[in-house]
């Protein structure tokens, strides 16, 4: 009883210490409103979180019963159908082409030494043509005439008027080509001085002096509207012409088991254009029966609204048009079915010719070029593939129904594990999560590899070893990168670092390192380069404060122990902080995952999954990213569509991913705190 | 009484017919509704015309059934009437007239390093589809083939599709870039690739074009060129309002007109 007296005595007490001043409404003062402010602010940010969850949510789990009507329309239509033959025709293709390639790198290898040079006077010339473009087109229209006009002249002989009219045409262009001959051969002789005409990229062409000077007389000769041809290049191009002939004659077989190989898929072409045309059809009747519901949903309301009898009257007339007519699926599926027994007619022919047409290949090791065994053994694998898909399609296409029911199982992992991602198609869209996630995670591994060692390192620097004023110019320069906008990195890495790395690849004596020469400047390992720049001020700082809140008494027993200021650091210092620092690791990792601009300005947005059997230089190849997808596709596409859904159960993955980081580091932090 | 009746029915009468006659209702082709029409339409009445324009784009088949029905006073058509819709209209006693509204090409680029000079219209499907990966495979110097392709969202993805590509899908190897520019720009840095851009990109630096099927890209071959297509209007013949007719001589062939059809990206007729 005393104790409350007791209290209600200070609190009246601290009433009269602190006197209410000023306006008060409904009894609140200044200072509760500004209490109420701040309280309000901080529960709008957590109700904002709460409601952004449930939009995503909300978006996103509508995808999967759409998807899977999708997958129906797709059975019901014999898409899927045509689609397995589809696949082993894309093999053959691929096993075709790969085998065309080592082919052409044999005949090609006959006359590699005339080919770099006429390929070297074809680059000069038309380096030489766009810098004298407006000249050379004036000089080839009057040339043209010239040569045209006479005949034209000689034709309208019996019309004077027209035949004057010609004759100044004729005067005019003569006089055109006087003027702009020599002008040309000047420009072109200019043209010819610039070091960047000799400059031909990623295809290294090394001349020698009188090279040079040959193809630059060539190129002179070239005149626009002359078909000359330099007579050292003349015989040149004829050398190249014998020597591959030569060549096409030693290959002859060769040859010969490619075009089997390649041949032996016609009859079975023919067949999957024909279906395709059918079973595209299909899916349009199809579709039309799934969208006249809403349609006539859509006439109805708007026969509500319309007060006009005669307007109103020509609605009710198309309302009653829309039907709602159930398609026969069994007729339209039925030339699908027919065409099972053609498709077994067809298999065995097609596998046996591509089998014996391979038989006939020479082998690998006797082919002369690198990029001829290289793209054999490319084949092998293609072979494989082909043969297997033709063993699946062989098995399910007796069995396929156009009437089974879908698995729902199996739509729902089309999206998690498919690998196709195409939208925007006049066949089937495809949603597959695999590519997109997969370049995300391969461009935030090279990331987190550069700026884990990095920004780590120059946070025990910083927190242990540095002198006062390195900290004090290092802490704020690594921290102000966090000030640059992600769009100019993005802009830098398109102009200098992609450009940089590419050109840096292209030299010959660091050809050992995986992945180079690169061929695309816009990559995962360009973009993962400027990711990590990005990352390091995020680990950095965090990595640093986990570093700083080590008990000063922890270092100086140890240092008073004898132990040197190194073994201090490794063997104290940061097994005390390592959860700090791995926390700073992951939401380093989950500042990259998120990261938008620079990914889908740098990463090259190639939607495949990165072909592994590159070893460490998959990382030179371009990829597409989560983030990049949503914002590359989000903007134009059609509000509730599947493909509207699909993008925001990408987010949604995204947020997840997002989440669980970020719980876990949480997670990780409190340990450190309870540690000591 | 009865002569201000009379006069005012008369006025009432002279003032529907004056709104019924000055209303000019466009449909069909989405290409031409997005943007060339919508905005010669908007210059149009700029130009002192006393009209109203109502424009509908959801697709060129839309022209020819709005027609049909008499709910259109024109049509706008990305392709050609078939035979079929034709014949619709021949049945029901009605002709059909032509206007050339503008072209639209797309131009095939490749660096100008490239050996490249000349494509066939199937050589640019399986490059495009990734049947062909290696530039020897169509008469180059040897290397992988890099693909730069407008991102799907965009409607030259779409058309050029349909155009060179037998509406076939994209080969997934294709690299999806931010538009035009962006396009250009990596065709420019990288001797093995290839891409396509709108007429008013195609003479940007370190790229060419190459000739399709034999024919050079330049708006006087817009005919010939295999990637392009006539962009129509179509009326038919003896229904169209003076105000209508009035408006399609002038979005064919006046020179604020033509300016337009360029501005947008497309070819004068």
């Amino acid at each position: 009883m005393s104790k409350t007296t007791d209290s209600s005595k200070t609190a009246k007490s601290k009433r009269g210490a602190f006197p209410r001043k000023g306006f008060r409404i409904f009894g609140l003062g200044l200072q509760d409103f500004i209490r109420y402010f701040f309280g309000g602010n901080a529960a709008l940010a957590i109700v904002m979180l709460v409601l952004i969850c449930i939009f995503l949510a909300m978006e996103a789990v509508w995808f999967f019963p759409q998807h899977h009507h999708e997958y129906r329309i797709y059975r019901q239509a014999g898409q899927e159908y045509v689609d397995l033959i589809g696949a082993e025709i894309d093999a053959h293709t691929r096993l075709g082409s790969s085998v065309n390639i080592a082919y052409l790198a044999e005949v090609n290898e006959s006359s590699k030494r005339e080919d770099r040079l006429i390929n070297a006077l074809m680059q000069v010339e038309t380096a030489v043509e766009n810098r004298t473009e407006r000249l050379t087109e004036r000089l080839e229209d009057a040339r043209e005439l010239i040569e045209e006009l006479p005949e034209e002249i000689e034709d309208a002989k019996d019309d004077a008027e027209e035949l004057a009219e010609l004759q100044a045409d004729l005067i005019k262009a003569q006089k055109e080509e006087q003027e702009f001959a020599p002008q040309w051969r000047k420009a072109a002789a200019e043209a010819l001085e610039l070091p960047e005409v000799w400059d031909f990229g990623v295809n290294v062409v090394k001349l020698t002096d009188n090279e040079k000077e040959t193809i630059k007389e060539a190129a002179l000769m070239a005149e626009p509207g002359f078909e000359t041809e330099h007579p050292f290049f003349a015989a040149l191009s004829e050398e190249s012409k014998q020597k591959k002939e030569v060549a096409r004659e030693r290959l002859v077989a060769f040859k010969a088991a490619v075009d089997e190989l390649r041949g032996a898929a016609s009859p079975m072409k023919t067949l999957h254009g024909e279906l395709r045309t059918i079973a595209m059809e299909n899916r349009e009747v199809l579709d039309k029966f799934e969208t006249a519901p809403a349609r006539l949903e859509a006439l109805l309301e708007g026969i509500e609204a319309t007060k006009d009898p005669e307007e109103r009257k020509r609605k009710e007339e198309m309302a009653a048009a829309v039907v709602i007519e159930t398609p026969d699926y069994v007729a339209l599926t039925k030339p699908i079915y027919e065409s099972q027994s053609k498709h077994a007619e067809l298999i065995v022919p097609f596998v046996e010719t591509v089998k014996t047409g391979w038989e006939k290949l020479p082998e690998v090791n006797s082919l002369e070029t690198k990029a001829g065994r290289a793209k054999m053994r490319t084949a092998v694998s293609d072979y494989e593939n082909f043969l297997r898909s033709t063993e699946h399609a062989t098995k399910a296409i007796p069995e396929w129904r156009h009437d089974r029911p879908m698995s729902k199982v199996k739509t729902v992992l089309a999206f998690f594990v498919g690998k196709e991602w195409v939208t925007n198609s006049s066949w089937h869209e495809f949603y597959g999560l695999l590519p997109l996630l997969s370049g995300s995670l391969c461009i935030s591994v090279v990331a987190m590899v550069l700026a884990v060692p990095f920004s780590v390192a120059a946070a025990v620097y910083v927190n242990q070893l540095a002198w006062w004023r390195e900290q004090n110019f290092i802490k704020p320069a690594l921290e102000f990168i966090q000030a640059i906008p992600s769009v100019v990195l993005g802009f830098f890495g398109i102009l200098v670092l992609g450009t940089a790395l590419r050109n840096l690849s292209h030299i010959e004596s660091l050809s050992w390192v995986p992945g180079f020469p690169m061929s695309e400047r816009l990559n995962m390992l360009t973009a993962g380069i400027l990711l990590a720049f990005m990352a390091v001020p995020t680990i950095f700082t965090l990595a640093e404060d986990a570093l700083n809140n080590v008990p000063k008494a922890f270092t100086e027993a140890s240092l008073a122990l004898g132990a040197s200021r190194l073994q201090t650091i490794f063997r104290v210092v940061m097994p005390t902080a390592v959860s700090g620092i791995i926390a700073a690791i992951l939401l380093g990792f989950g500042r990259i995952i998120g990261e938008t601009m620079v990914v889908l300005l740098v990463a090259g947005n190639k939607i495949q999954i990165p072909d592994f059997s590159a070893g460490i230089g998959v990382f030179t190849q371009p990829a597409h990213t989560m983030t990049g997808i949503i914002a590359q596709e989000l903007g134009e596409v059609d509000k509730g569509s599947l493909h509207w859904r699909a993008l925001f159960m990408v987010g949604m993955i995204l947020f997840v991913i997002s989440l669980s980081i970020n719980f876990a580091a949480q997670r990780i932090l409190k340990k450190l705190h309870q540690s000591y | 009484m009865k002569k201000t009746t009379a006069i005012l029915a008369m006025m009432a009468l002279a003032l529907a017919t004056s709104q019924a006659e000055d209303k000019i209702v466009i449909k069909g082709s989405d290409t031409l509704g997005a943007k060339m029409v919508p905005q010669q339409a908007e210059v149009y009445k700029q130009a002192g015309n006393d009209v109203s324009f109502e424009i509908a784009a959801e697709g060129s088949s839309t022209a020819f059934t709005s027609l049909l029905s008499g709910t259109a006073d024109i049509g706008m058509s990305s392709r050609n009437i078939k035979d079929s819709e034709k014949d619709e209209f021949t049945a029901k006693g009605m002709e059909i007239q032509e206007w050339t509204a503008g072209f639209d090409m797309i131009a095939v680029i490749v660096n100008e390093k490239s050996s490249i000079k000349e494509l066939t219209t199937e050589q640019v499907e399986k490059i495009f589809t990734g049947d062909i990966t290696d530039w020897s495979e169509v008469g180059g110097a040897a290397g992988e083939i890099s693909v730069y392709t407008r991102n799907t969202s965009s409607g030259t993805y779409k058309s050029f599709q349909e155009m060179a590509m037998n509406k076939r899908d994209y080969g997934s190897s294709t690299q999806k870039m931010a538009g035009n520019e962006q396009i250009a720009a990596e065709v420019a840095k990288n001797p093995n690739g290839i891409g396509y851009v709108g007429l008013a990109y195609s003479e940007n630096d370190g790229i060419k074009p190459v000739k399709v099927d034999g024919v050079k890209l330049s708006p006087k071959n817009a005919k010939e060129y295999p990637i392009s297509r006539t962009l129509f209007f179509y009326t038919i013949k003896g229904k169209l309002s003076p105000a209508a007719e009035k408006f399609l001589k002038w979005a064919t062939s006046d020179k604020e007109g033509m300016e337009i059809v360029e501005k947008v990206g497309f070819i004068k007729p």
